[in-house]
């Protein structure tokens, strides 16, 4: 076996296969798992190998990876109870894992939270909301579309800062607006912290440690150079 | 053509041509006809304070015979203003004017000789249907008993108490069920009039001579009523064997007429209601400028619904499903039970003039579609946003006419790829775009009298109004040269311009910040420069 599978992709479903062929446009390697026979033949069809597994056996999820090198999975099964369920028997087998996990009904987002999902997908939610910025912000939608989804060069993305990176010990103000390069510097993810995000205009002058995560915005070359040149 | 008919073609080209004329015409009819006006509801209710007002007099009169000058002087009132509305009404049933000049083509196109007498009868005709309608003989007869010849008419003022019907909506809706079931109650009474006919005659017969207050064909049919009516005054009181059974089969029959008739009017009410219930909604909704139209509560378009709502959008939502539309009107929107893919009631709901934009978000793509289509064939304006359930489906929606298609499970795939990427970064556009942090993405269009016109970025200094600019956007073909640009649908958008950018009319702004910040700056903008 050469590089471990990192990404599992639990259930095998519009949305799976979705996600499976982003994965797929950038190389990333991931396994689909599903516990129904009948779905083999379609999976195959489209080209993808979907392995055919009990997933509420915890033996078997070990034997998957769980526990041991996977970092992310996905639960994307349409029925609520397999999600919490499969979230749970994860959680329990791996306190660090990153879990995303899909749902189909309000109720289930809570137990899906108490289970130990870290970001929770709501197809329906997630299309009002678009729909909603459709009809107030079209130009917005648009761009966004357009540029940070990818036909366009620009992305977001992390930046974490190193210990011997120049910006260690640095004040927000001294690095914002960013210089030279024709990036935005959107925000920061603080380590202290935890998980809280800065918002770059709020005006708190927070000082730059090792660890903390800059969230910038712009080309992808543009992002390379900086990288290289500022952040190491 | 003599000189009389002449003169009378020239007036009504006058009349024709006159603007205030037809001012005045429109202004009478948005008064007393127009079912939505303003006006119309402060007349009705003025008329209906003034009905019940004189009824009331006339109660009072009854045993206060002597003159009061305050009551009399509301009386005149009334009346004046009865009279005034009768031939108001009269005035604006039809345009005259428009007969004599229809009848003047008419005759130059077919070479007939315009008859002035012809002409008249015409108008006369059309004037007619209006007096001999029932509204007009009611307000009519509300009027003439006030004439002092005509003082014994005075029970007729009671008829003013009919006038109620025209200003009252519920009464009319009375009067429409009753109608409805016509052929029932029809049928009802015809039953109803045999018993009272076969009972009437045989209490006659049997008790003329024996009973001394049966004494002629009037009491027996007044006593076969009160009998069958299950009233039973008592005053009139069979005293043969023959007489008592006629009675009892009379009572037997009177309870099953008396139960059938109910039935038939309770039926036919709550058949009604929920029509009227829905046509209340639709008057609601007649009142709604560029309205936005959900098809289909799901939770797709609850989420819709109540962010648009939140954001007072003008929303109405349409679902085949009645109880999905109850949960809607327990939330205070309006909603219409219905299948929205009949153009039928898209027409109705005003998809051509009133609605803005149209949201399809059943949980089928055949309804989705269908929808579209429909709206689009009645409309070539509207904005169509449609959610696609299976992505490969997502081309038949462009064809039929959606202005936007999105397929939940792509957004998903590509969320689930950034979220492999970059999980961090992922999580903060995503609370951009779903606004968790209180962070809004927004767009701010640059008016040609905005404040900003011609400055810099450096004079607008968004840094000190703690906003981002991601990028503006411009309606320009050609880009500046040196500057990171898309071109994106038919503008081009300027990713983080330098501060020496210029802004022009028409650009948008698409700023990131604070939802108060955003506000701010766009209230800035809108401020009109001080020249």
């Amino acid at each position: 076996m050469s590089t471990p599978t990192t990404i599992i992709l639990f259930g095998f479903t519009h949305s799976s296969i979705e996600i499976a062929r982003q994965l797929q446009s950038k190389n990333h390697a991931f396994m689909l798992v599903d516990s129904d026979v009948s779905l083999l033949e379609k999976a195959h069809a489209l080209g993808f190998e979907l392995m055919i597994v009990d997933y509420t056996d915890d033996e078997v999820l070990q034997k998957l990876g769980i526990g041991t090198h996977v970092a992310f999975i996905f639960t994307l099964f349409e029925e609520d109870a397999k999600n919490v369920f499969l979230t749970l028997s994860a959680r329990s087998l791996d306190p660090q894992l990153h879990i995303v996990a899909m749902t189909h009904t309000k109720d289930a987002i809570h137990k899906l939270e108490i289970a130990g999902a870290n970001t929770i997908l709501d197809p329906y939610q997630i299309s009002g909301k678009k729909i909603y910025k459709l009809i107030t912000q079209p130009e917005v939608m648009s761009i966004i579309d357009a540029t940070v989804f990818g036909y366009h060069n620009i992305t977001i993305e992390q930046l974490m800062i190193h210990e011997r990176s120049p910006l260690n010990g640095l004040m927000m103000n001294d690095i914002y607006p960013i210089e030279h390069y024709n990036l935005l510097l959107v925000g920061i993810h603080d380590k202290e912290l935890q998980k809280q995000f800065i918002f770059i205009t709020e005006g708190h002058n927070h000082k730059l440690d090792a660890g903390d995560i800059l969230v910038v915005i712009g080309e992808k070359e543009e992002i390379e150079r900086y990288k290289k040149e500022v952040i190491y | 053509m003599n000189y009389f008919a002449t003169r009378i073609i020239q007036f009504a080209y006058f009349i024709d041509s006159s603007k205030r004329y037809q001012h005045l015409k429109e202004s009478t009819r948005k008064v007393l006809e127009y079912p939505n006006s303003k006006w119309k509801f402060y007349f009705d209710l003025f008329m209906v304070f003034l009905v019940v007002g004189s009824v009331l007099f006339l109660l009072y009169e009854v045993k206060h015979p002597e003159e009061n000058p305050y009551l009399d002087g509301f009386i005149q009132f009334s009346l004046v203003v009865f009279i005034l509305e009768y031939l108001s009404r009269f005035w604006i049933y039809s345009d005259s004017h428009k007969i004599i000049l229809d009848y003047y083509q008419q005759s130059l196109e077919n070479h007939i000789h315009f008859s002035s007498l012809k002409a008249l009868g015409k108008i006369v005709r059309k004037k007619m249907d209006y007096v001999l309608s029932p509204l007009a003989i009611i307000d009519l007869l509300a009027i003439l008993p006030s004439y002092r010849p005509l003082r014994f008419l005075r029970i007729f003022l009671l008829f003013r108490i009919f006038k109620l019907f025209r200003y009252a909506k519920s009464m009319k809706t009375f009067a429409a069920i009753i109608s409805e079931k016509k052929f029932e109650l029809f049928t009802l009474a015809t039953f109803a009039s045999f018993i009272i006919f076969a009972g009437s005659s045989a209490i006659y017969i049997f008790e003329t001579h024996q009973n001394p207050k049966i004494n002629t064909l009037y009491d027996a049919i007044y006593w076969a009523i009160v009998t069958m009516g299950t009233v039973g005054y008592g005053d009139i009181v069979p005293v043969t064997h023959e007489g008592m059974a006629v009675a009892m089969v009379l009572i037997i029959l009177g309870i099953a007429t008396l139960a059938f008739l109910t039935s038939i009017i309770v039926s036919s009410f709550q058949t009604k209601i929920a029509e009227l219930k829905d046509d209340r909604i639709f008057t609601d909704i007649e009142k709604l400028e560029n309205y936005i139209l959900i098809c289909g509560y799901g939770r797709v378009g609850e989420v819709v619904a109540k962010m648009l709502h939140d954001d007072d959008y003008p929303v109405v939502i349409i679902d085949i499903d009645p109880e999905k539309i109850k949960l809607a009107l327990q939330r205070n929107y309006l909603g219409i039970v219905g299948d929205a893919s009949k153009s039928k009631l898209l027409i109705k709901l005003g998809t051509s003039s009133h609605v803005s934009k149209i949201i399809c978000v059943t949980n089928s793509d055949e309804m989705n579609v269908f929808i579209t289509l429909t709206a689009r064939s009645l409309s070539p304006n509207i904005e169509i946003i449609a959610r696609v359930v299976k992505k490969q489906n997502k081309k038949k929606y462009l064809l039929a006419g959606a202005n936007f298609a999105f397929s939940v499970d792509e957004t998903i795939g590509l969320m689930g790829r950034e979220y492999i990427d970059q999980p961090i970064s992922y999580a903060a556009l995503d609370e951009m775009l779903t606004e968790n942090i209180g962070v809004l993405c927004e767009s701010i269009t640059i008016h040609p009298h905005s404040l900003f016109v011609h400055k810099t970025l450096v004079d607008i200094k968004l840094h000190e109004k703690h906003l981002l600019l991601f990028g503006v956007a411009r309606k320009e073909k050609e880009p500046i040269e040196g500057l990171t640009s898309y071109p994106i649908e038919e503008k081009t958008f300027y990713f983080n311009p330098p501060l020496e950018f210029k802004i022009h009319s028409g650009d948008n702004l698409i700023v990131m910040g604070k939802k108060h910040f955003i506000a701010h700056l766009r209230k800035l903008s809108d401020q009109r420069s001080s020249l």
